[in-house]
Formats: C-alpha cells, sequence, structure tokens
C-alpha cells in the first residue's frame, strides 16, 4: 500500500463512510472500492404479481440492494464516481437500476465535484422505503418461493432482534422469545402465551382462549378465539391443542337441538354431521372458528306438507343417523336401530329399550360372559376357557368370568378350590352353542340359576294347578 | 403459586412504590405477599369523604391469569358492596371474564375509587341500596355518611 498517497481524499472518504455503515465492504484487492448491502424494506409492503400465475403477494421484505462503488483518480473533482447496483436474484427491473445509477452522477453535479457517497446511500435507503418509486412489479414465478422465503425470513430475524415488554410478566423480552399474534398484531412472550392458554384449556375454559391484551375484546366486542393452528405455532403441545379443539367441537354440538346421539348406552357418540366434522389434524384447523359462535338455527325436520301421506317414508330419510364413533345405524326419531324408511315409529325417550333392543340385551346377558374389567360381552366360538379380552387384553374365565393372572393363567382350572371350574378348562371346546348344558359361574352363572328356579318354580305351580283341577 | 406469578406481584408492587397512587396506602407483606392491606381515602369529591377504608386484596394462585379478589375490611354503604361481614365486590375488570392479563391491581384500585365517586347503579351487588341511590339520593348519601362516621373514622 506504500505506493498509495496517505492523503488521499477518496480513502479518507470511503474510511469516514465505513464508519457510519460499518457493514460498507472495502476491497483490498482493488483500491478505492467499497461494496455495500442496503436493506429493502418498503413502508407498504410492495405487491408483487408472479406471472403467469397471475399471484399476487405483498412483499414486506426484498433481497437487498448490492451497491459497488469504485472511485476513479479523478474523483471527486473531475470526476463522478463509478457506480454499480445489483439483486440476488435479479427483482429490481433495469429501467429503475438506471435511474438509481443515475441519481449519482446528478448528485455529483449538485455538490459541485465534493464527497456525496454517504449522500448517495442515504439516498438509496429513503428510496427503498417506496420501493424505489415502483408501486408493483411483476416477476416470474420461478423467484416465488425464494422471495417469499426471503421476506419471511427477514421478518423473522428483524423481529428476534427487537424487544418487546410483555404486559403479561411486565418484563423485557427479546424478540426471539416472543410470539406476535396473527389476527391483532399484539406481542407477549411465548412462556405467558404458554402459561395462560394452558391454563384455559386445562379448566376447560376455551372461551377465553383469545388474545390476551386489552385492547381486544371487552364486554361488549365479540373477539375470536385462536385457532388450533395458530395455538401450536406458538407452540402449545399437541395434546392440549387436540383437547382445545375437541371442547370446542363438544360444546358447540351439545347447544345444537338438531343433535342426536348413539342409543347404545356403552357408546353415547354422536350422529355422523357435515356440520361438525371429526377432528383429524388440529394443525390443519386454522379456521379461527366461531365458525360456530352465531348461534345455530335447530335445523328441524321439515313438516310434511299436503295431505299426501305416502311421502312419509321417503321423507323419512333424513330419520337415519350413523354414529360416528361406533357405526351404529340408527332412526333418529325412535332411536332404534335403523329401520329402514318404510317403518313408521314414534320418537323415544333414549333411557327406554324397544322390545328388540331389550331381548337382545337379554340374549346378550345370558348367553355372553363379560370381561370383568370392561364389561365388552364376548361369546366363544371355540377354543379353551382360558380368554383374551379383544378390547383390553385382560385374562379371563369364560366360565365365571374371573380374572385371571396373565402369567399363569391356567392355575385357575387346577385348582380344586374352583369347584365351578376344576379341570373345565376345555368345556365348550367346540364354542358356546348357547345351549344351556353348561354350567355357569359369575353373573351368567346367577342368571342361569335364577331361570332354573324360575322354571322349577312355573313347573310346581302347573303341578300344583293340575293336582287342583 | 408459580415464581412467574410471585415476580409479577413483586413487579407490581415496586411500580406502585416509584409511583404511588394518590390518595390510597398500600401495606405489602413480604411474608404473605399474596395478600394486600390497601388504606383508601374517601375521594374528597364523594359523600365517603373524611373516610378511610380497609381494603384486603387477594391474589389467585393464577394470578394475572385470574383477577385479584376484592374485599372492602372497612363497611361501607355502597350498592357496589356487599353489605355483610365480606364487604366483597365483584364488577367490572374484577369479574373472570373481563379481566384481562395485562391488567394491574393500580387499575383495580382506580376503578375502586372511581365507584366511590360514582356507584354503578346497572352492576349493583346491592340492590336495595341502589334503588336507594336512585330514587331517593338524600336517604342515601345521609346513610352513607352515617356509615362513614361509624365504622371509617
Amino acid at each position: 500500500m506504500a505506493g498509495l498517497d496517505t492523503e488521499d481524499e477518496r480513502k479518507e472518504e470511503l474510511e469516514t463512510l465505513q464508519s457510519i455503515y460499518p457493514e460498507l465492504d472495502l476491497d483490498p484487492a482493488i483500491p478505492f472500492a467499497a461494496r455495500i448491502e442496503l436493506l429493502v424494506a418498503p413502508s407498504t409492503p410492495l405487491p408483487v404479481t408472479f406471472a403467469p400465475e397471475q399471484d399476487v403477494q405483498r412483499l414486506a421484505y426484498l433481497p437487498s440492494l448490492r451497491l459497488d462503488i469504485v472511485l476513479p483518480a479523478e474523483y471527486p473533482a473531475e470526476a463522478p464516481p463509478s457506480v454499480d447496483i445489483s439483486t440476488t436474484p435479479s427483482w429490481l427491473p433495469a429501467t429503475a437500476i438506471d435511474s438509481l445509477r443515475g441519481e449519482a452522477k446528478a448528485l455529483w453535479e449538485e455538490y459541485g465535484g465534493g464527497q456525496m457517497l454517504f449522500a448517495y446511500v442515504s439516498y438509496l435507503q429513503e428510496a427503498a422505503d417506496t420501493a424505489y418509486g415502483l408501486a408493483e412489479l411483476t416477476l416470474p414465478s420461478s423467484l416465488k418461493l425464494g422471495l417469499l422465503a426471503y421476506s419471511a425470513r427477514m421478518k423473522r430475524e428483524l423481529f428476534d432482534k427487537e424487544t418487546f415488554d410483555c404486559e403479561v410478566c411486565i418484563e423485557p423480552k427479546k424478540g426471539s422469545a416472543c410470539y406476535r399474534m396473527q389476527r391483532c398484531n399484539h406481542v407477549f412472550c411465548i412462556a405467558c402465551l404458554q402459561d395462560y392458554y394452558t391454563n384455559c384449556i386445562k379448566e376447560g375454559d376455551v372461551d377465553n382462549v383469545k388474545c390476551m391484551s386489552t385492547e381486544c375484546g371487552g364486554p361488549k366486542k365479540k373477539v375470536r378465539l385462536i385457532s388450533p393452528k395458530e395455538l401450536l405455532q406458538i407452540p402449545l403441545p399437541r395434546e392440549t391443542v387436540e383437547r382445545y379443539a375437541k371442547i370446542k367441537r363438544k360444546k358447540k354440538m351439545e347447544a345444537d337441538p338438531a343433535i342426536v346421539y348413539c342409543p347404545r348406552s356403552w357408546c353415547q357418540g354422536a350422529m355422523r354431521t357435515a356440520k361438525y366434522p371429526k377432528i383429524t389434524d388440529v394443525s390443519q384447523m386454522d379456521d379461527s372458528d366461531s365458525e360456530a359462535d352465531e348461534p345455530v338455527e335447530a335445523s328441524q325436520p321439515q313438516p310434511s306438507t299436503g295431505p299426501e301421506k305416502r311421502r312419509i317414508g321417503v321423507a323419512g330419510m333424513d330419520r337415519l343417523a350413523v354414529c360416528e364413533d361406533c357405526k351404529l345405524a340408527f332412526c333418529q326419531i325412535c332411536l332404534a336401530s335403523w329401520h329402514g324408511d318404510f317403518v313408521r315409529c314414534e320418537p323415544r325417550d333414549s333411557s327406554q329399550l324397544t322390545e328388540d333392543d331389550q331381548a337382545s340385551l337379554n340374549y346378550i346377558m345370558r348367553n355372553c360372559s363379560p370381561c370383568p374389567t370392561c364389561a365388552v360381552p364376548c361369546q366363544k366360538s371355540y377354543g379353551c376357557n382360558h380368554m383374551t379380552c379383544f378390547q383390553c387384553k385382560t385374562h379371563f374365565c369364560y366360565l365365571c368370568a374371573a380374572w385371571l393372572s396373565p402369567d399363569h393363567p391356567y392355575g385357575h382350572f387346577n385348582d380344586p378350590k374352583n369347584k365351578g371350574c376344576f379341570q373345565r378348562l376345555m368345556d365348550l371346546a367346540e364354542g358356546d352353542m348357547a345351549q344351556g348344558d353348561v354350567q355357569f359361574g359369575g353373573r351368567r352363572g346367577a342368571e342361569q340359576i335364577a331361570d332354573f328356579w324360575e322354571a322349577e318354580a312355573m313347573r310346581i305351580q302347573m303341578e300344583l294347578n293340575e293336582r287342583d283341577s | 403459586m408459580s415464581a412467574g406469578a410471585k415476580k409479577r406481584i413483586m413487579k407490581e408492587y415496586t411500580e406502585c412504590m416509584n409511583d404511588p397512587p394518590t390518595g390510597m396506602k398500600i401495606n405489602f407483606n413480604e411474608q404473605n405477599m399474596t395478600k394486600w392491606e390497601v388504606l383508601v381515602d374517601g375521594p374528597e369529591q364523594s359523600i365517603y369523604a373524611g373516610g378511610h377504608f380497609k381494603l384486603e386484596i387477594n391474589f389467585p394462585n393464577e394470578y394475572p391469569f385470574k383477577p385479584p379478589v376484592v374485599s372492602f375490611k372497612t363497611k361501607i354503604y355502597h350498592p357496589n358492596v356487599s353489605n355483610d361481614d365480606k364487604g366483597s365486590m365483584c364488577l367490572g375488570l374484577l369479574r373472570a371474564d373481563e379481566w384481562k392479563p395485562p391488567n394491574k391491581v393500580v387499575a383495580v384500585l382506580r376503578l375502586i375509587q372511581t365507584l366511590l365517586i360514582e356507584p354503578n347503579q346497572d352492576d349493583a351487588i346491592e340492590p336495595s341500596i341502589a334503588n336507594e341511590y336512585k330514587e331517593n339520593r338524600k336517604e342515601f348519601e345521609k346513610n352513607a355518611k352515617d356509615w362513614v362516621k361509624r365504622y371509617a373514622k
């Protein structure tokens, strides 16, 4: 560097500029050359149309403007600086670049051959605020993903560097520990958001899962609840968000008089309906809902109009309901299992059983052994009397419905103390034909004995009647 | 109570010390920071002027997600304060569905001062007193002043 004049005005100007913009890059290989990247953040996001899809996106940040400066020996007195402007990828139109470059010469003339680099960089920064005078931009769609990702990344990076005062813990927090609410832009620290929403959801108080800010809502205004998707972004644990979505759905369904529940007392699932689809993936639920905060209008069955009574069977089509949990097809009116369209039926209280249901229940009670853990009824089709519940995997004895130790289930059949089951492991090995010829224990055995004595009492009564006559 | 809740109460107390709200004195006990005792002066322009009312503020475990619970320890004749040995209040900010976590105790204390100046007749906990306030202001003021003399001096 010995050959360079230390008194050179150009060197001095570049050094001054670097102290103002520390990111200014001086190229040691080329004397009096500098490069700077300038942030492009228009004060109103720039609408960019991506062709050919005509997809319009508003970009808050665009890839930075690169300014390359080379100061010729005649600068500043006799010649303007040589400037080059570019963007990567190249999104700034050539006409805009030319006009920005032209401004360098204009400024140099305005300064009458004085140092003008700082003024020029300031000018470029200010011009970025109005997107260099661009009102909109059309770019090939191949740039779309890259530009969108850049804008999102810059937004995140700048947010992370900022400091916010969380109004809940009243502490200053780095942006990286904060979250900005999507709908209203209020910022809180993630820890407070997690605490608050987890607490609300734990208590089932889903109506308070909304923005915490005092500016949102109030006694009169209705505030939208936060969507499950946004809760996951904060982030809240998935189980919590699932519980939230479930409770919300349940509340809406319970408020809807058109929803009928499965008549099976062990199920009680809701009927399938397109209005309240079953929750499959909470991460896709960004309906910040209140979709049914509006009062649900009771969809009553259409009253049959006119004297044409025959139409009832057809109109009765909407009596069919299917349980979303156990898939039972049943009639919404009489709550019996589905009887087809052409049967007249009466509305029924869900606690009553129809004759058919009662008969079916009686059959189950008499001919099935219940699992001692979950009470699911089972009827053996073949094999030994050591059963494993298909539902809860409990080991039990088919004859007396006693719980068996999973480690040595057969001990039960080898112990003379268990009179009813001793050495009867293989009874009914061909399957339980429900013929009443095998003695059971437990509830089923009691039913059997009750049946026996009922029949016996009947027989004795008959005998007495015969004797009397 | 979580560490966060304690920290927040401590912060609010520090704020109250740095910028003391007028017309009241806060008694803070480090051993039990979830219970504040506040001595509120009856505002000059109100019928409660000259009286000093002892209030108790209890912070729930879920604070600031749930509102603090306020009760008058000094008996007061007021439509919005229950006329029993509890002296409880439940309106506006103090209701769980209206409370927002960024609200602070100072806001609650200010609400109480405003209510002393102008009771809220539409949200009364004591309908008979509210009715008297509406229908027979003179009688109400006489009773209220009477109680100030009897209990709040």
